[in-house]
């Protein structure tokens, strides 16, 4: 098994160059010469070509694809432009946050969703299904701002129970960075809840109909040995999948939310730099989101061989 | 009908329909006795399998409605009981062994764990001691290294395989009723009559009663003490398997008996029964086989009741025409 892991640890690797390099060439087919840009006001023919070969951007473009991997491999991705400090720095800033708040978003999404879609596939076609169903419509079009407004009035400046916004880092104040992240990341929660219940619906639903869930009533199994044993286990591929999905596209940033809430996470940071064409910044954020994808699949694919032995001969 | 004392399922009456409108099983009767083999035949979609999980419980009331029917199993009527009671009697008392051995056993998790799991629901014993079971179990059905096939995973073994460890998963709790439907019917023609002997030798250890559910007649004469034939939802003849196969007294009995290929007369073209069974909707509401008889005639609009047609001990049809000795003569 662990030749196994090894395996797909390796065809991520091909995976992450392909990325660098599309990452890398975007910078490449902007518009405009990036020494120019560094030089500003100055036009001085001398302190442009200076800057082009410390930037090295008369080499061929592989080679400038060289420089920039080993850079990049030792933690240097540039220098923001708008605010002249080290991309690296603030990626380090930014990531623990959306990293708190995909992880709290997550793991309410994973104790409202997995449950209720449970619950509506062994009750299917009841009230209890119905409800559940309505519900989750509910959270798949209720827009996110709006939710988060709504919380921010209720339970902040009605009931004062929660901060409103801003953000404690954990290192600081632990419970009061759970309880300041913890109306976005029920906003974001409760969406992605919505998505978890239908599909754990639709899997069990398949999966109760299945062979072997008649085997284990013919064997006299009561229904939770039924259900939470050999439904769950088997349903648990697709939620896996759909979770490692939604997680990796929390840790882009989830703008909106950031923004209501006022949380310096990935989602704001991103959105500056594009709207100050700050491409470095631009360039960094894209490349670890894309590593994070990658990175979450490999754990899905990690996840799917714990659950499912027959991939474990292969 | 007039039960031996000993019968250890008596199935009376059994109707049962999913939708308002005509009974899809209807009026069914059988017993099995210890010991005893009974077969039920019919092609598919005659109701054989649903009654199958109607005795086991297993069938979801609604859609399905059980119009009427008891089933007496150890004095108490299957039909009657609540579920919790059901299912302690399910895997312990009466098993059931299906005809998928591919699908049928859950894919993440080991055989033993599968095997043991049951033995744990209905016996007061430790764990160790319920492994010890299952895999004697394992031995008993003949599996080659029991030890090694309690740890592997249902993908790693064969469909033949497969069956050999539902049958034990079946009989690990030595239940006094086994109901195999077509237990064969997906398998190889080889491993056929190794699952039907096996079945056979340890039903003869331990005198389980076995409900035999097929529509393979060559399944039937191999296995069958008792046999009723079903066909659209009744049973149109019962009775020992000599008399049925000798003297087959229903038309649709005689029909299917003609429809084997048989090696000694390869010249002549395969028999076939004409036509083909009716939609529910469309069910005829006297003789369900009358459509497709060659004998039909306008009594045939009025259903036969399943009478004693004399001979061997308890042989009956559900035909006006029986016993058709006396209506061949008249015939010919």
């Amino acid at each position: 098994m662990a030749e196994l892991i090894l395996r797909r640890v390796l065809v991520a690797i091909p995976t992450i160059i392909i990325v660098s390099m599309l990452v890398f060439a975007l910078q490449k087919l902007l518009p405009g010469d990036p020494a120019l840009l560094i030089a500003g006001e100055e036009r001085d023919p001398k302190v442009v070509e200076f800057i082009r070969e410390k930037y090295h951007l008369n080499d061929p473009v592989p080679v400038q694809y060289g420089y920039w991997v080993m850079n990049v491999l030792t933690g240097d991705f540039g220098i923001s432009l708008r605010t002249d400090t080290p991309v690296t720095t603030l990626v380090a800033q930014k990531l623990p946050v959306t990293i708190q708040l995909a992880v709290m978003a997550m793991i309410i999404a994973l104790l409202v969703g997995v449950p209720a879609g449970i619950l509506s596939a062994v009750r299917k076609g009841t009230v209890t299904d119905y409800v559940a169903n309505v519900v989750a419509l509910s959270g798949l079009s209720i827009p996110n701002f709006w939710l988060g407004i709504l919380l921010i009035f209720l339970v902040s400046v009605q009931l004062g129970w929660l901060p409103a916004s801003g953000y404690v880092p954990p290192s600081e104040d632990l419970w009061l960075s759970i309880e300041t992240m913890l109306m976005p990341a029920f906003v974001l929660g409760t969406a992605l809840a919505a998505t978890l219940m239908r599909h754990t619906r639709s899997a069990m639903i398949g999966i109760l109909r299945s062979d072997y869930i008649r085997t284990a009533r013919a064997k006299g199994l009561r229904q939770n040995k039924v259900v939470y044993k050999h439904a769950l286990r088997n349903a648990l591929v697709p939620i896996v999948t759909l979770m490692t999905l939604l997680f990796g596209e929390l840790l882009g940033g989830a703008v909106l939310t950031e923004q209501i809430f006022t949380i310096p996470g990935f989602g704001k940071l991103v959105v500056d730099a594009v709207f100050t064409r700050d491409y470095q910044v631009v360039q960094g954020i894209v490349l670890c989101t894309a590593i994070g994808f990658i990175v979450m699949n490999l754990f899905a694919d990690i996840l799917y061989i714990l659950i499912n032995p027959r991939l474990r001969g292969a | 009908m007039a039960e031996p004392t000993d019968a250890v399922l008596t199935l009376e009456n059994f109707s049962l329909r999913f939708a308002p409108g005509r009974n899809l099983v209807d009026d069914v009767s059988f017993s099995v006795a210890a010991g005893e083999t009974l077969c039920i035949v019919g092609e598919s979609g005659c109701g054989k399998s649903v009654t199958s999980l109607a005795l086991m419980g297993l069938l979801p009331t609604p859609p399905a409605d059980i119009v009427s029917g008891r089933a007496t199993f150890e004095g108490r009527d299957l039909f009657q009981l609540f579920d919790s009671a059901m299912s302690d009697l399910r895997g312990s008392r009466i098993s059931i062994i299906f005809q998928e051995p591919m699908t049928s056993l859950n894919p993440a998790f080991t055989v033993g764990n599968q095997l043991t799991e049951t033995v744990l629901r209905h016996r007061k014993v430790d764990k160790a001691e319920a492994g010890r079971l299952a895999l004697d179990m394992l031995r008993k059905v003949r599996i080659p290294a029991p030890e090694k096939r309690m740890s592997d995973y249902p993908h790693q073994l064969s469909g033949g395989m497969r069956q050999r460890v539902m049958i034990a998963m079946a009989l690990v709790n030595e239940p006094k009723l086994l109901i195999a439907d077509e237990p064969t019917t997906a398998l190889d023609v080889t491993i056929q009559a190794q699952i039907l002997s096996l079945i056979g030798a340890l039903q003869e250890e331990t005198g389980t009663a076995v409900i035999m559910i097929t529509h393979d007649l060559g399944v039937v004469a191999e296995t069958a003490d008792k046999v009723a034939v079903m066909y659209a939802g009744s049973v149109v003849e019962s009775g020992p398997a000599e008399a049925i196969f000798e003297d087959p007294q229903h038309p649709y009995t005689i029909g299917l008996m003609g429809a084997i290929p048989s090696l000694g007369r390869r010249s002549a073209k395969l028999a076939t029964i004409a036509g083909t069974v009716p939609a529910i909707e469309a069910m005829p509401a006297g003789c369900r086989f009358a459509p497709r008889c060659p004998f039909a005639e306008p009594r045939c609009a009025e259903a036969p009741p399943l009478v004693p047609v004399g001979g061997k001990d308890d042989h009956r049809a559900a035909c006006w025409f029986a016993p058709l000795e006396a209506h061949f003569s008249e015939v010919a």
